[in-house]
Protein backbone atom coordinates (compact mmCIF):
# COMPACT_ATOMS: atom_id res chain seq x y z
CA UNK A 1 0.00 0.00 0.00
CA UNK A 2 1.61 3.26 -1.11
CA UNK A 3 1.72 6.06 1.42
CA UNK A 4 -0.30 9.02 0.23
CA UNK A 5 1.84 11.92 1.45
CA UNK A 6 -0.66 14.53 0.41
CA UNK A 7 -3.42 12.80 2.32
CA UNK A 8 -1.28 12.58 5.46
CA UNK A 9 -0.32 16.21 5.16
CA UNK A 10 -3.99 17.14 5.31
CA UNK A 11 -4.84 14.53 7.93
CA UNK A 12 -2.23 15.38 10.56
CA UNK A 13 -3.24 18.98 11.35
CA UNK A 14 -6.82 17.79 11.81
CA UNK A 15 -5.73 14.92 14.07
CA UNK A 16 -3.55 17.25 16.14
CA UNK A 17 -6.53 19.51 16.69
CA UNK A 18 -8.46 16.49 17.91
CA UNK A 19 -5.48 15.44 20.03
CA UNK A 20 -5.62 18.79 21.77
CA UNK A 21 -9.15 17.99 22.95
CA UNK A 22 -7.99 14.50 23.97
CA UNK A 23 -5.17 15.97 26.04
CA UNK A 24 -7.52 18.48 27.65
CA UNK A 25 -9.94 15.73 28.63
CA UNK A 26 -7.20 13.45 29.92
CA UNK A 27 -5.31 16.10 31.87
CA UNK A 28 -8.47 17.54 33.44
CA UNK A 29 -9.72 14.06 34.36
CA UNK A 30 -6.39 13.12 35.94
CA UNK A 31 -6.11 16.38 37.85
CA UNK A 32 -9.65 16.14 39.19
CA UNK A 33 -9.41 12.42 40.01
CA UNK A 34 -6.14 12.78 41.94
CA UNK A 35 -8.02 15.04 44.36
CA UNK A 36 -11.51 13.55 44.10
CA UNK A 37 -10.21 9.98 44.49
CA UNK A 38 -8.41 10.97 47.68
CA UNK A 39 -11.55 12.58 49.06
CA UNK A 40 -13.52 9.40 48.33
CA UNK A 41 -10.81 7.16 49.81
CA UNK A 42 -10.61 9.21 53.02
CA UNK A 43 -14.41 9.24 53.16
CA UNK A 44 -14.53 5.50 52.73
CA UNK A 45 -12.07 5.09 55.62
CA UNK A 46 -14.56 6.68 58.03
CA UNK A 47 -17.29 4.81 59.85
CA UNK A 48 -20.95 5.63 59.36
CA UNK A 49 -23.02 6.92 56.42
CA UNK A 50 -20.12 8.72 54.73
CA UNK A 51 -18.05 5.55 54.55
CA UNK A 52 -21.05 3.59 53.33
CA UNK A 53 -21.87 6.17 50.64
CA UNK A 54 -18.26 6.28 49.42
CA UNK A 55 -18.17 2.47 49.22
CA UNK A 56 -21.45 2.35 47.27
CA UNK A 57 -20.22 5.04 44.88
CA UNK A 58 -17.04 3.08 44.14
CA UNK A 59 -18.97 -0.13 43.52
CA UNK A 60 -21.45 1.51 41.14
CA UNK A 61 -19.01 3.51 39.02
CA UNK A 62 -16.45 0.72 38.76
CA UNK A 63 -18.94 -1.97 37.89
CA UNK A 64 -20.80 -0.27 35.03
CA UNK A 65 -19.42 0.65 31.59
CA UNK A 66 -18.09 4.15 31.01
CA UNK A 67 -20.23 4.43 27.89
CA UNK A 68 -23.44 3.93 29.89
CA UNK A 69 -22.36 6.44 32.52
CA UNK A 70 -21.63 8.90 29.75
CA UNK A 71 -25.04 8.41 28.11
CA UNK A 72 -26.75 8.84 31.47
CA UNK A 73 -24.90 12.09 32.09
CA UNK A 74 -25.31 13.42 28.54
CA UNK A 75 -28.91 12.45 27.83
CA UNK A 76 -30.18 12.01 31.37
CA UNK A 77 -29.18 15.47 32.59
CA UNK A 78 -30.77 17.16 29.59
CA UNK A 79 -33.99 15.22 30.27
CA UNK A 80 -34.15 16.70 33.76
CA UNK A 81 -33.39 20.15 32.40
CA UNK A 82 -29.63 20.41 33.07
CA UNK A 83 -28.15 19.98 29.60
CA UNK A 84 -24.36 19.76 29.54
CA UNK A 85 -22.16 20.04 26.46
CA UNK A 86 -20.62 16.86 25.08
CA UNK A 87 -17.24 17.87 26.43
CA UNK A 88 -18.58 18.59 29.92
CA UNK A 89 -20.62 15.37 29.95
CA UNK A 90 -17.63 13.35 28.83
CA UNK A 91 -15.39 14.96 31.42
CA UNK A 92 -17.94 14.38 34.19
CA UNK A 93 -18.39 10.71 33.24
CA UNK A 94 -14.64 10.15 33.00
CA UNK A 95 -14.17 11.74 36.43
CA UNK A 96 -17.02 9.76 37.99
CA UNK A 97 -15.68 6.42 36.87
CA UNK A 98 -11.99 7.05 37.29
CA UNK A 99 -12.61 8.70 40.65
CA UNK A 100 -13.75 5.27 41.82
CA UNK A 101 -10.64 3.57 40.48
CA UNK A 102 -8.31 6.21 41.88
CA UNK A 103 -10.06 5.98 45.28
CA UNK A 104 -9.27 2.26 45.30
CA UNK A 105 -5.64 3.01 44.49
CA UNK A 106 -5.46 5.41 47.44
CA UNK A 107 -7.22 2.89 49.67
CA UNK A 108 -4.51 0.35 48.88
CA UNK A 109 -1.87 2.98 49.61
CA UNK A 110 -3.48 3.96 52.90
CA UNK A 111 -3.72 0.33 53.98
CA UNK A 112 -0.06 -0.23 53.20
CA UNK A 113 0.95 2.29 55.89
CA UNK A 114 1.34 0.45 59.18
CA UNK A 115 -0.98 1.24 62.09
CA UNK A 116 2.21 1.91 64.05
CA UNK A 117 2.85 5.03 61.97
CA UNK A 118 -0.53 6.42 63.05
CA UNK A 119 0.27 5.54 66.67
CA UNK A 120 3.67 7.19 66.51
CA UNK A 121 2.11 10.40 65.18
CA UNK A 122 -0.75 10.40 67.67
CA UNK A 123 1.64 9.75 70.55
CA UNK A 124 3.49 12.94 69.57
CA UNK A 125 0.27 14.93 69.94
CA UNK A 126 -0.57 15.13 66.24
CA UNK A 127 -4.23 15.60 65.42
CA UNK A 128 -5.87 13.97 62.43
CA UNK A 129 -5.04 16.53 59.76
CA UNK A 130 -1.41 17.03 60.84
CA UNK A 131 -0.98 13.27 61.06
CA UNK A 132 -2.28 12.71 57.54
CA UNK A 133 -0.47 15.64 56.01
CA UNK A 134 2.98 15.09 57.45
CA UNK A 135 3.13 11.37 58.23
CA UNK A 136 0.61 9.29 56.31
CA UNK A 137 -0.01 10.95 52.93
CA UNK A 138 3.66 11.45 51.99
CA UNK A 139 4.14 7.71 52.39
CA UNK A 140 0.93 6.94 50.52
CA UNK A 141 1.78 9.22 47.59
CA UNK A 142 5.22 7.70 47.12
CA UNK A 143 3.58 4.28 46.88
CA UNK A 144 0.65 5.17 44.60
CA UNK A 145 2.64 6.88 41.82
CA UNK A 146 3.04 3.70 39.71
CA UNK A 147 -0.65 2.65 39.87
CA UNK A 148 -1.74 6.28 39.34
CA UNK A 149 0.39 6.48 36.20
CA UNK A 150 -1.25 3.29 35.03
CA UNK A 151 -4.65 4.85 35.60
CA UNK A 152 -3.53 7.99 33.74
CA UNK A 153 -2.70 5.86 30.71
CA UNK A 154 -6.05 4.13 30.99
CA UNK A 155 -7.82 7.51 31.22
CA UNK A 156 -6.03 8.79 28.14
CA UNK A 157 -7.24 5.80 26.13
CA UNK A 158 -10.74 5.99 27.66
CA UNK A 159 -11.18 9.54 26.37
CA UNK A 160 -11.71 7.93 22.95
CA UNK A 161 -15.15 6.80 24.14
CA UNK A 162 -16.25 10.42 24.34
CA UNK A 163 -16.49 10.22 20.54
CA UNK A 164 -19.83 8.50 21.15
CA UNK A 165 -21.37 11.77 22.31
CA UNK A 166 -19.96 13.73 19.38
CA UNK A 167 -17.02 15.45 21.05
CA UNK A 168 -14.41 16.22 18.41
CA UNK A 169 -11.50 14.60 20.14
CA UNK A 170 -8.97 12.64 18.13
CA UNK A 171 -11.07 9.50 17.76
CA UNK A 172 -14.12 11.37 16.51
CA UNK A 173 -11.94 13.34 14.09
CA UNK A 174 -10.53 10.05 12.84
CA UNK A 175 -13.99 8.56 12.34
CA UNK A 176 -15.01 11.57 10.28
CA UNK A 177 -11.90 11.26 8.11
CA UNK A 178 -12.37 7.55 7.64
CA UNK A 179 -15.94 8.05 6.50
CA UNK A 180 -15.02 10.75 4.01
CA UNK A 181 -11.83 9.15 2.66
CA UNK A 182 -12.29 5.39 3.20
CA UNK A 183 -8.60 5.39 4.11
CA UNK A 184 -9.11 3.37 7.27
CA UNK A 185 -5.58 2.08 7.89
CA UNK A 186 -3.66 5.31 7.47
CA UNK A 187 -6.03 7.21 9.71
CA UNK A 188 -6.22 4.70 12.56
CA UNK A 189 -2.48 3.92 12.44
CA UNK A 190 -1.78 7.63 12.74
CA UNK A 191 -4.24 7.91 15.63
CA UNK A 192 -2.70 4.89 17.39
CA UNK A 193 0.72 6.48 17.04
CA UNK A 194 -0.46 9.72 18.61
CA UNK A 195 -2.02 7.85 21.57
CA UNK A 196 1.28 6.02 22.00
CA UNK A 197 3.17 9.30 22.18
CA UNK A 198 0.70 10.74 24.73
CA UNK A 199 0.78 7.69 27.01
CA UNK A 200 4.58 7.48 26.75
CA UNK A 201 4.81 10.99 28.16
CA UNK A 202 2.84 9.79 31.20
CA UNK A 203 5.07 6.72 31.65
CA UNK A 204 8.25 8.77 31.54
CA UNK A 205 6.78 11.46 33.81
CA UNK A 206 5.80 8.79 36.35
CA UNK A 207 9.31 7.30 36.34
CA UNK A 208 10.76 10.71 37.09
CA UNK A 209 8.20 11.41 39.83
CA UNK A 210 8.77 7.99 41.35
CA UNK A 211 12.49 8.62 41.57
CA UNK A 212 11.96 12.09 43.01
CA UNK A 213 9.56 10.92 45.71
CA UNK A 214 11.31 7.68 46.60
CA UNK A 215 12.70 7.54 50.10
CA UNK A 216 15.18 4.94 51.24
CA UNK A 217 13.23 2.04 52.66
CA UNK B 1 15.49 25.24 102.03
CA UNK B 2 12.96 28.02 102.19
CA UNK B 3 9.37 27.72 101.09
CA UNK B 4 9.87 29.74 97.93
CA UNK B 5 12.61 27.58 96.49
CA UNK B 6 10.72 24.40 97.23
CA UNK B 7 7.80 25.78 95.25
CA UNK B 8 10.06 26.68 92.36
CA UNK B 9 11.69 23.27 92.06
CA UNK B 10 8.53 21.47 93.09
CA UNK B 11 10.52 18.46 94.33
CA UNK B 12 8.61 18.39 97.56
CA UNK B 13 5.21 18.39 95.86
CA UNK B 14 3.16 15.46 97.05
CA UNK B 15 1.35 15.32 93.72
CA UNK B 16 2.63 12.36 91.69
CA UNK B 17 3.77 12.92 88.10
CA UNK B 18 1.58 10.03 87.01
CA UNK B 19 -1.59 8.94 88.73
CA UNK B 20 -3.41 5.95 87.24
CA UNK B 21 -6.44 4.92 89.17
CA UNK B 22 -8.57 1.79 88.85
CA UNK B 23 -7.79 1.07 85.21
CA UNK B 24 -9.95 -1.70 83.76
CA UNK B 25 -9.30 -2.78 80.18
CA UNK B 26 -11.20 -5.47 78.32
CA UNK B 27 -10.63 -6.92 74.87
CA UNK B 28 -14.11 -8.36 74.34
CA UNK B 29 -14.73 -10.73 77.21
CA UNK B 30 -11.05 -10.88 78.10
CA UNK B 31 -10.17 -8.58 80.99
CA UNK B 32 -6.51 -7.71 80.55
CA UNK B 33 -6.32 -5.01 83.24
CA UNK B 34 -8.38 -5.64 86.34
CA UNK B 35 -8.42 -2.33 88.16
CA UNK B 36 -4.77 -1.31 88.16
CA UNK B 37 -3.65 1.75 90.12
CA UNK B 38 -0.14 3.08 89.76
CA UNK B 39 1.45 6.29 90.93
CA UNK B 40 4.84 7.47 89.79
CA UNK B 41 6.64 10.26 91.60
CA UNK B 42 8.45 13.11 89.89
CA UNK B 43 11.85 11.91 88.71
CA UNK B 44 11.14 8.31 89.62
CA UNK B 45 12.06 5.40 87.35
CA UNK B 46 9.57 2.56 87.59
CA UNK B 47 10.40 -0.70 85.84
CA UNK B 48 7.45 -2.97 85.08
CA UNK B 49 8.21 -6.68 84.74
CA UNK B 50 6.05 -9.75 84.39
CA UNK B 51 5.29 -12.66 82.08
CA UNK B 52 3.96 -12.15 78.54
CA UNK B 53 0.28 -11.36 78.55
CA UNK B 54 0.37 -9.96 82.06
CA UNK B 55 -0.93 -6.59 80.83
CA UNK B 56 2.20 -4.50 81.30
CA UNK B 57 2.38 -3.19 77.74
CA UNK B 58 -1.36 -2.53 77.73
CA UNK B 59 -1.04 -0.58 80.97
CA UNK B 60 1.70 1.55 79.42
CA UNK B 61 -0.40 2.24 76.32
CA UNK B 62 -3.33 3.30 78.50
CA UNK B 63 -1.25 6.15 79.92
CA UNK B 64 -1.45 8.14 76.67
CA UNK B 65 -4.70 6.55 75.49
CA UNK B 66 -3.18 4.62 72.58
CA UNK B 67 -5.27 1.94 74.22
CA UNK B 68 -8.73 2.88 75.44
CA UNK B 69 -9.95 1.52 78.77
CA UNK B 70 -13.39 0.91 80.19
CA UNK B 71 -12.92 2.15 83.75
CA UNK B 72 -10.52 4.34 85.66
CA UNK B 73 -8.70 7.61 85.10
CA UNK B 74 -5.20 8.81 84.30
CA UNK B 75 -3.61 12.12 85.23
CA UNK B 76 -0.16 13.43 84.36
CA UNK B 77 1.12 16.16 86.65
CA UNK B 78 -2.41 16.62 87.92
CA UNK B 79 -3.90 17.08 84.43
CA UNK B 80 -6.38 14.42 83.27
CA UNK B 81 -5.53 12.41 80.16
CA UNK B 82 -8.48 10.96 78.27
CA UNK B 83 -11.26 11.08 80.83
CA UNK B 84 -12.54 13.49 83.44
CA UNK B 85 -15.09 12.88 86.15
CA UNK B 86 -18.23 15.01 85.94
CA UNK B 87 -20.20 16.21 88.96
CA UNK B 88 -22.32 13.08 89.00
CA UNK B 89 -19.19 10.91 89.24
CA UNK B 90 -19.54 9.77 85.62
CA UNK B 91 -16.48 9.39 83.40
CA UNK B 92 -16.54 11.77 80.42
CA UNK B 93 -14.17 11.37 77.49
CA UNK B 94 -12.20 14.50 76.69
CA UNK B 95 -12.35 16.08 73.21
CA UNK B 96 -9.80 14.81 70.68
CA UNK B 97 -8.10 18.21 70.73
CA UNK B 98 -7.61 17.98 74.49
CA UNK B 99 -6.39 14.39 74.30
CA UNK B 100 -3.86 15.38 71.63
CA UNK B 101 -2.64 18.23 73.82
CA UNK B 102 -2.27 15.87 76.79
CA UNK B 103 -0.26 13.42 74.67
CA UNK B 104 2.32 16.09 73.89
CA UNK B 105 3.47 15.83 77.49
CA UNK B 106 3.85 12.04 77.40
CA UNK B 107 6.78 10.61 75.46
CA UNK B 108 6.64 6.99 74.35
CA UNK B 109 9.23 4.77 72.71
CA UNK B 110 7.98 1.62 71.00
CA UNK B 111 9.47 -1.83 70.60
CA UNK B 112 9.43 -1.41 66.81
CA UNK B 113 10.92 2.16 66.77
CA UNK B 114 8.16 3.47 64.45
CA UNK B 115 10.29 6.22 62.95
CA UNK B 116 8.78 7.99 59.94
CA UNK B 117 10.55 6.29 56.99
CA UNK B 118 10.10 9.20 54.56
CA UNK B 119 11.86 11.67 56.84
CA UNK B 120 15.52 12.01 57.73
CA UNK B 121 16.57 11.57 61.34
CA UNK B 122 16.49 15.34 61.89
CA UNK B 123 13.08 15.69 60.21
CA UNK B 124 11.73 12.88 62.40
CA UNK B 125 12.77 14.76 65.51
CA UNK B 126 11.55 18.25 64.51
CA UNK B 127 8.26 17.22 62.88
CA UNK B 128 6.08 17.32 66.00
CA UNK B 129 7.80 20.29 67.70
CA UNK B 130 7.25 22.37 64.55
CA UNK B 131 3.84 21.11 63.45
CA UNK B 132 2.24 20.45 66.84
CA UNK B 133 3.87 22.95 69.15
CA UNK B 134 4.63 25.62 66.56
CA UNK B 135 8.28 25.99 67.52
CA UNK B 136 10.28 27.90 64.87
CA UNK B 137 12.30 25.56 62.67
CA UNK B 138 15.80 26.90 63.55
CA UNK B 139 15.09 26.53 67.26
CA UNK B 140 13.59 23.05 66.79
CA UNK B 141 16.58 21.93 64.72
CA UNK B 142 19.06 23.24 67.27
CA UNK B 143 17.26 21.31 70.00
CA UNK B 144 17.16 18.22 67.77
CA UNK B 145 20.92 18.40 67.21
CA UNK B 146 21.49 18.71 70.95
CA UNK B 147 19.35 15.63 71.55
CA UNK B 148 21.14 13.71 68.80
CA UNK B 149 24.44 14.57 70.44
CA UNK B 150 23.04 13.31 73.73
CA UNK B 151 22.18 9.92 72.23
CA UNK B 152 25.47 9.85 70.33
CA UNK B 153 24.12 10.18 66.79
CA UNK B 154 25.15 13.68 65.69
CA UNK B 155 26.60 12.40 62.43
CA UNK B 156 23.31 10.70 61.45
CA UNK B 157 21.12 13.82 61.31
CA UNK B 158 20.61 13.64 57.55
CA UNK B 159 20.36 9.84 57.25
CA UNK B 160 17.09 8.07 56.56
CA UNK B 161 15.92 5.56 59.21
CA UNK B 162 16.38 2.60 56.85
CA UNK B 163 20.12 3.33 56.78
CA UNK B 164 20.43 2.97 60.57
CA UNK B 165 20.86 -0.08 62.77
CA UNK B 166 18.04 -1.01 65.13
CA UNK B 167 19.91 0.42 68.09
CA UNK B 168 20.51 3.69 66.27
CA UNK B 169 16.86 3.90 65.21
CA UNK B 170 15.76 3.33 68.77
CA UNK B 171 18.03 6.10 70.03
CA UNK B 172 16.54 8.43 67.40
CA UNK B 173 13.09 7.41 68.64
CA UNK B 174 14.13 8.40 72.17
CA UNK B 175 15.41 11.76 70.89
CA UNK B 176 12.17 12.27 68.93
CA UNK B 177 10.07 11.72 72.05
CA UNK B 178 12.31 13.99 74.16
CA UNK B 179 12.03 16.81 71.61
CA UNK B 180 8.48 17.45 72.82
CA UNK B 181 9.83 18.13 76.33
CA UNK B 182 7.63 15.45 77.91
CA UNK B 183 6.94 15.31 81.61
CA UNK B 184 7.13 11.53 81.58
CA UNK B 185 8.70 8.96 79.28
CA UNK B 186 7.24 5.53 78.58
CA UNK B 187 9.40 2.71 77.23
CA UNK B 188 7.60 -0.32 75.79
CA UNK B 189 10.05 -3.25 75.55
CA UNK B 190 12.35 -0.99 73.59
CA UNK B 191 15.23 -3.48 73.43
CA UNK B 192 13.20 -6.61 72.62
CA UNK B 193 13.58 -6.28 68.84
CA UNK B 194 17.30 -5.50 68.99
CA UNK B 195 20.27 -7.75 68.31
CA UNK B 196 21.93 -8.49 71.67
CA UNK B 197 25.03 -6.42 70.87
CA UNK B 198 22.87 -3.33 70.26
CA UNK B 199 20.88 -3.52 73.50
CA UNK B 200 23.57 -1.84 75.61
CA UNK B 201 23.69 1.45 73.70
CA UNK B 202 19.93 1.95 74.08
CA UNK B 203 19.89 1.03 77.77
CA UNK B 204 22.81 3.43 78.34
CA UNK B 205 20.82 6.30 76.84
CA UNK B 206 17.87 5.42 79.08
CA UNK B 207 20.07 5.15 82.15
CA UNK B 208 21.47 8.62 81.43
CA UNK B 209 17.94 9.96 81.11
CA UNK B 210 16.95 8.45 84.45
CA UNK B 211 20.02 9.97 86.06
CA UNK B 212 19.07 13.38 84.63
CA UNK B 213 15.82 13.18 86.56
CA UNK B 214 13.29 12.19 83.90
CA UNK B 215 10.19 10.45 85.20
CA UNK B 216 10.12 7.07 83.46
CA UNK B 217 8.08 3.90 83.20
CA UNK B 218 10.03 1.09 81.59
CA UNK B 219 8.39 -2.15 80.52
CA UNK B 220 11.23 -4.58 79.92
CA UNK B 221 12.62 -8.08 80.19
CA UNK B 222 16.07 -6.69 81.01
CA UNK B 223 16.37 -7.66 84.65
CA UNK B 224 19.82 -6.13 84.95
CA UNK B 225 18.38 -2.77 83.90
CA UNK B 226 15.63 -3.16 86.49
CA UNK B 227 18.20 -3.97 89.17
CA UNK B 228 20.61 -1.17 88.26
CA UNK B 229 18.38 1.73 87.24
CA UNK B 230 14.91 1.29 88.76
CA UNK B 231 13.84 3.20 91.83
CA UNK B 232 10.94 0.78 92.05
CA UNK B 233 10.08 -2.49 90.36
CA UNK B 234 6.46 -3.38 89.65
CA UNK B 235 5.59 -7.00 88.96
CA UNK B 236 2.39 -7.61 86.98
CA UNK B 237 0.60 -10.86 86.31
CA UNK B 238 -2.92 -11.61 85.15
CA UNK B 239 -3.83 -7.95 84.75
CA UNK B 240 -2.99 -6.86 88.27
CA UNK B 241 0.06 -5.55 90.12
CA UNK B 242 1.12 -8.53 92.22
CA UNK B 243 4.05 -7.02 94.02
CA UNK B 244 6.16 -3.88 93.96
CA UNK B 245 9.13 -2.51 95.80
CA UNK B 246 12.76 -1.51 95.65
CA UNK B 247 14.68 -3.67 93.17
CA UNK B 248 17.20 -5.00 95.67
CA UNK B 249 14.38 -6.21 97.93
CA UNK B 250 12.30 -7.76 95.20
CA UNK B 251 15.16 -9.57 93.52
CA UNK B 252 16.72 -10.73 96.80
CA UNK B 253 13.58 -11.71 98.69
CA UNK B 254 10.36 -11.66 96.73
CA UNK B 255 7.28 -11.76 98.95
CA UNK B 256 5.02 -13.74 96.63
CA UNK B 257 5.35 -17.12 94.97
CA UNK B 258 4.52 -15.74 91.56
CA UNK B 259 7.45 -13.32 91.60
CA UNK B 260 9.72 -16.07 92.98
CA UNK B 261 8.72 -18.43 90.15
CA UNK B 262 9.07 -15.72 87.51
CA UNK B 263 12.56 -14.76 88.69
CA UNK B 264 13.60 -18.41 88.97
CA UNK B 265 12.48 -19.14 85.40
CA UNK B 266 14.31 -16.04 84.26
CA UNK B 267 17.50 -16.98 86.09
CA UNK B 268 17.37 -20.56 84.81
CA UNK B 269 17.05 -19.36 81.25
CA UNK B 270 19.85 -16.82 81.37
CA UNK B 271 22.35 -18.63 83.60
CA UNK B 272 25.51 -19.25 81.64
Amino acid sequence: MPIDVHFLARLFPALLEGAEVTVELAVLTMAICVVWGLVVALGQATRGPLGWAAGAYIQIVRNTPLLIQMYIVYFGLSLVGVPLSGFASGLLALCLQNGGYVAEIYRGGLQSVSARQYEAGRALGMRRWTLYRSVILPQVIARVIPPLANQGISITKDTSQVAAIAVMEIMKVAQVWVESSANTYDVFLAVGLIYLVLTSVISVGARVAERQLAFVS
Amino acid sequence: MNAESSLATDVTSPRPMLDMSGIVKRFGANEVLRGVSLQVARGETVVVIGPSGSGKTTLLRCVNLLEDYQQGTVAVDGEPVGYVMDRGGQRQRMAEREIAAAREKIGIVFQSYNLFPHMTVLQNIVAAPIRVRGIPRPKAEQRARDLLAMVGLSEKADAYPARLSGGQQQRVAIARALAMDPKIMLFDEVTSALDPELVGEVLAAMQQLARDGMTMIVVTHEMSFARDVADRVVFMDGGVIVEQGAPEEMFASPRTDRVRQFLKRYNDRYRI
